[in-house]
């Protein structure tokens, strides 16, 4: 295999980086604070997206509990950043030896996911043969446990009060993107890798794959595992950029809003995904401020953007319920020779 | 080398008989049973499969195929009895390890993984069974080829036409690499010129890969013309078993499944 076709089978994140840098650059250069935000919180919310694409996509089963992740990596992570004055003198009540740890960014941003990782691993294991709606459910009822820990464990998360970090932004638009793209490389990896492809086997026919040997409760176990780490991991990026965070911030909006981006991008490619991100955090920016101009000028229409997200959706998944992409995957291809792999679209 | 495989195994090995005089493997099942709220849908079933050969199991609607299949391939658990694939006693393994054991089948009803391409559903066969990705590919590119759908790697599987997926899946089983085959009515819905063409790719398949095929269908032609024996099943229970021309001949048979059609 020649280096070109080398390139042309891995082009799919390659090409889907390169527009992600190219747009947070665009939107960087452009000088203005508020883009910059948009910028950065957009490649923040791409890796929740990632990893939430991940499972979903792969295994067929919307994970509830996925935000959730995203809290636990939030909080781990930014218990291990703060400094430990900082922590006595904001949280008096927090437990001595959470105190006591500090490292820095990156290294609590790795804590961040691995222990949302590690919760996963736990929790996913008796709730991995669930299937169905007795999954579902489950997974509804986790999210909710998580929401209550969140908010009420006083040791470990402040409680109910505002948990502040206090110092810079860690996270800057430079470091969101990086991440963002690593994030990309990682769900496209973990699809064409035998465990995904056995994951995605699983979520076409779940007799068929027995059959040929997949254990499909071990595959969903581990492919849960790997989605909870990539959200831990955005949860990290996410509290070192907001800087306070509630249990509030990873609950039922957010999981709305990440649920919209991958089904109307479409959930089965990390191109769908991709796209329904980059979309959904656009529309965002132009209904919001359709809404603030509408309010201002006398007709009070708060709650518009998450209405024409959610009829979106619905719309979505009457007409087109795989998504924008439907599976499609954006490739290189090598000019004047027949590629021997999904050209499926080119043919239909 | 030939020595090392004489040790003798342990487990339900008492009850298997003795091992074939000719190099391979065996598919034992014994006294099979299987209640569903009182029916008795496999009713002390009992057959042997070698390496090498090809056995048809017949009967009328309803006799009980399907269910057989779906239990010795762990889809469904037992009532009673066992089997025992290759001297691994797989009577309580659930589906996913009675395939590792090395039994693989298609589905009555085409069960194709629909929006993965065909190459990834032929990888899938290989790739559930262990292989790494990379080998999992070339092995199916081979496959794709020996049932002549190379050029349809990349279309997604649900494009593929009726004859396309039943011949689809046929690869997928056979790119694990398994010991047995299960084919369970692989000429439904084919016309002549498929069934044909079946036949022709079917007929060699156990001599060129080794393999045993357990085929169930309701094609006469087919059976009598691919299989070495035949297992004839009614109302579960086994009513005759023998060479085509044996069971024919057979007027019980003849009278439950077969009527005039045969000849």
């Amino acid at each position: 295999m020649n280096a070109l076709q080398w390139l042309s089978r891995r082009s799919t994140p390659i090409i889907l980086a390169a527009v992600l840098a190219v747009l947070v650059y665009f939107l960087w250069w452009l000088n203005d604070s508020y883009l910059e935000d948009v910028a950065t919180n957009g490649c923040i919310t791409l890796v929740m997206v990632m990893g939430f694409q991940l499972f979903m996509g792969n295994s067929g089963i919307l994970n509830w509990s996925y935000v959730g992740y995203v809290g636990i990596g939030a909080f781990a992570s930014a218990i291990c950043s703060i400094e430990p004055d900082s922590k006595r003198l904001q949280m008096p009540v927090m437990y001595e030896a959470l105190i006591g740890i500090h490292m820095p960014y990156w290294a609590a941003l790795l804590v961040g996911a691995a222990v949302a990782a590690l919760a996963a691993a736990i929790i996913g294991f008796p709730l991995a043969r669930l299937s169905d709606m007795a999954g579902a459910i489950a997974q509804f009822a986790l999210l909710v446990v998580f929401y209550t820990l969140l908010a009420q464990w006083q040791q470990v998360t402040n409680g109910p009060r505002t948990f502040t970090l206090g110092g810079t932004r860690s996270t800057t638009i430079w470091v969101a993107l990086v991440v963002g793209v690593i994030s990309i490389f990682v769900a496209y990896w973990f699809k064409e890798s035998a465990l995904g492809l056995r994951l995605r086997a699983s979520r076409e026919d779940r007799y068929a794959a027995a059959s040929s040997g997949i254990n499909v409760v071990a595959t969903r176990y581990y492919g849960y595992i790997i989605s909870a780490a990539v959200g831990g991991l955005a949860g990290g990026l996410f509290s070192h950029y907001i800087l306070s965070i509630t249990a509030k911030s990873f609950y039922l909006a957010e999981l709305f809003l990440v649920l919209s981006m991958v089904i109307i991008g479409g959930s089965m490619s990390v191109t769908g995904a991709f796209a329904g991100c980059i979309l959904i955090t656009i529309a965002r920016q132009g209904l919001r401020q359709g809404e603030a101009n509408l309010t201002n000028s006398g007709f009070d229409v708060s709650g518009m953007t998450e209405i024409v997200l959610a009829v979106l959706m619905i719309l979505f998944l009457m007409l087109r319920p795989n998504g924008i992409a439907a599976g499609w995957e954006v490739r290189w291809r090598l000019p004047g020779r027949r590629a021997a792999r999904s050209d499926s679209k080119q043919r239909s | 080398m030939a020595d090392l495989n004489e040790v003798p195994v342990p487990g339900p090995s008492a009850q298997v008989p003795p091992p074939p005089d000719q190099p391979g493997a065996v598919l034992t099942v014994q006294d099979l049973f299987k209640d569903f709220a009182g029916l008795r849908a496999v009713d002390n079933v009992s057959l042997q499969l070698r390496t090498g050969e090809i056995l048809g199991l017949i009967g009328p609607n309803g006799s009980g195929k399907t269910t057989f299949i779906n239990l010795i391939t762990g889809l469904l658990p037992k009532s009673g009895g066992f089997v025992v694939i290759d001297q691994v006693d797989t009577t309580h393994f659930p589906a996913a390890k009675v395939a590792r054991a090395g039994l693989a089948r298609t589905f009555q009803t085409i069960r194709l993984f629909k929006e993965l391409t065909c190459l990834e559903n032929v990888e899938a066969g290989a790739v559930g069974m262990g292989v790494p990705r990379r080998q999992a590919e070339a092995r199916a590119i081979g496959l794709l080829e020996e049932i002549g759908l190379a050029d349809q790697a990349g279309k997604r599987a649900k494009s593929l036409t009726f004859a396309g997926q039943r011949r689809l899946e046929i690869a997928r089983a056979l790119a694990a690499h398994p010991k047995f085959l299960l084919l369970d009515e692989p000429a439904a819905g084919l016309n002549e010129e498929e069934t044909a063409a079946l036949l022709a790719f079917l007929k060699p398949l156990p001599a060129a890969k080794g393999i045993g095929i357990l085929i169930v269908d309701h094609d006469m032609h087919l059976i009598m013309n691919l299989c070495d024996r035949i297992h004839v099943l009614n109302y579960g229970k086994t009513i005759a078993e023998g060479t085509p021309a044996e069971v024919r001949a057979n007027p019980e048979v003849v009278g439950a499944y077969l009527g005039s059609a045969a000849r």
